[in-house]
């Protein structure tokens, strides 16, 4: 039960961080620069959303993976603590 | 008792940070420049007001211990634990202001990065305690608590670089939201989130620092009985 918790609390910040990652890579490419050529307003205007909406979605999940993983670092480095001396933290 | 009132503060924070993250996205109006993109700023900007407040705070633990570390060595440990839970959360809040700006700037700007006096002094700021942090990973010997305190007081000297760097030079950061002259400020719908935000996130931060300084402290502890068991052997 122990090692399910463990798991869990390192996989879901590994599992923000590629979503984060996946958010901005797989996004939609940006209008060219003369997108006017190729496109109305209205489109350029919808991709345009898109991408601020994405981005901002991966800024708040890699804000979130970043603080978990630490806070996991921390369970994790805590438990091996308990692990390698029992005795000298009882004490 | 204690863990009845560790678990009511988990519980407020993650409440908090709930409510925080309800005014950023839902509550809080678009920019009419930015549009949505502007939401960021609700976690970008808490994360470094939380940071410089924890850097300030191994600043005291890094004076506290070179002050008290020859007649005072048990508070000198404090102390020094202290200094390295601030650097290493700090650290941690620097990290995502530095992952946060750039996405912004990419959107705002065109690019990732641009070598303006903010950013650059940022990065330093965050370069300074990552090699604190390193130093205290790899180095050994009794000196090392003693290069670790003075290289937190010269990285803390770095804050209120960053922090006037877009008051005294011209930078591609914007200038200050507030206190940045008179067309500076936000709009009172906008305030509110913000502040909600600073405050879930600097109790958050006060969290993972308090853990961070009891493993420190429990780290401190096995290796004094380690160089016993040593000596005595």
């Amino acid at each position: 039960m122990k090692k399910l918790g463990t798991a869990l609390i390192v996989a879901v910040p590994i599992v923000l961080f590629a979503r984060a990652l996946w958010l901005v890579f797989a996004a939609p490419a940006e209008p060219p620069f003369d997108w006017r050529l190729h496109m109305s307003q209205a489109e350029h205007d919808a991709i345009v959303a898109t991408l601020n909406h994405l981005y901002t979605r991966a800024a708040y999940t890699i804000t979130w993976a970043i603080q978990l993983g630490y806070a996991a670092w921390l369970c994790v480095r805590w438990q091996s603590q308990e692990r390698k001396s029992p005795r000298k933290l009882s004490a | 008792m204690k863990k009845l009132a560790i678990g009511l503060y988990l519980l407020v924070t993650a409440a908090l940070l709930g409510w925080a993250y309800n005014q950023a996205i839902y509550v809080a109006p678009n920019d009419a420049a930015q549009g949505e993109m502007f939401r960021i700023i609700y976690y970008h900007v808490p994360s470094f007001a939380v940071c410089f407040i924890f850097f300030a705070l191994s600043l005291l633990g890094s004076i506290g211990f070179l002050a008290l570390r020859h007649n005072h060595p048990d508070r000198a440990q404090i102390a020094d634990a202290l200094a390295l839970a601030g650097a290493e959360v700090g650290v941690v809040f620097c990290s995502v202001g530095l992952t946060t700006g750039p996405l912004w700037g990419r959107r705002a700007w065109g690019m990732w990065w641009t070598w303006d006096a903010r950013l650059t002094t940022t990065l330093v700021l965050w370069l300074i305690y990552v090699s604190y942090l390193l130093l205290r990973r790899f180095a050994a010997g009794p000196q090392m608590q003693t290069l670790a305190a003075v290289l937190g007081i010269f990285g803390a000297l770095d804050v209120p670089i960053v922090y006037m760097a877009n008051r005294w030079w011209r930078t591609q950061h914007p200038a200050p939201v507030f206190g940045g002259g008179q067309d500076s400020g936000m709009d009172p719908t906008m305030v509110g989130a913000l502040l909600w935000n600073m405050l879930a996130w600097f109790l958050w931060g006060v969290l993972i620092l308090a853990f961070r300084f009891r493993v420190e402290r429990r780290q401190q502890k096995i290796d004094a009985e380690e160089a016993e068991q040593a000596l005595n052997a």
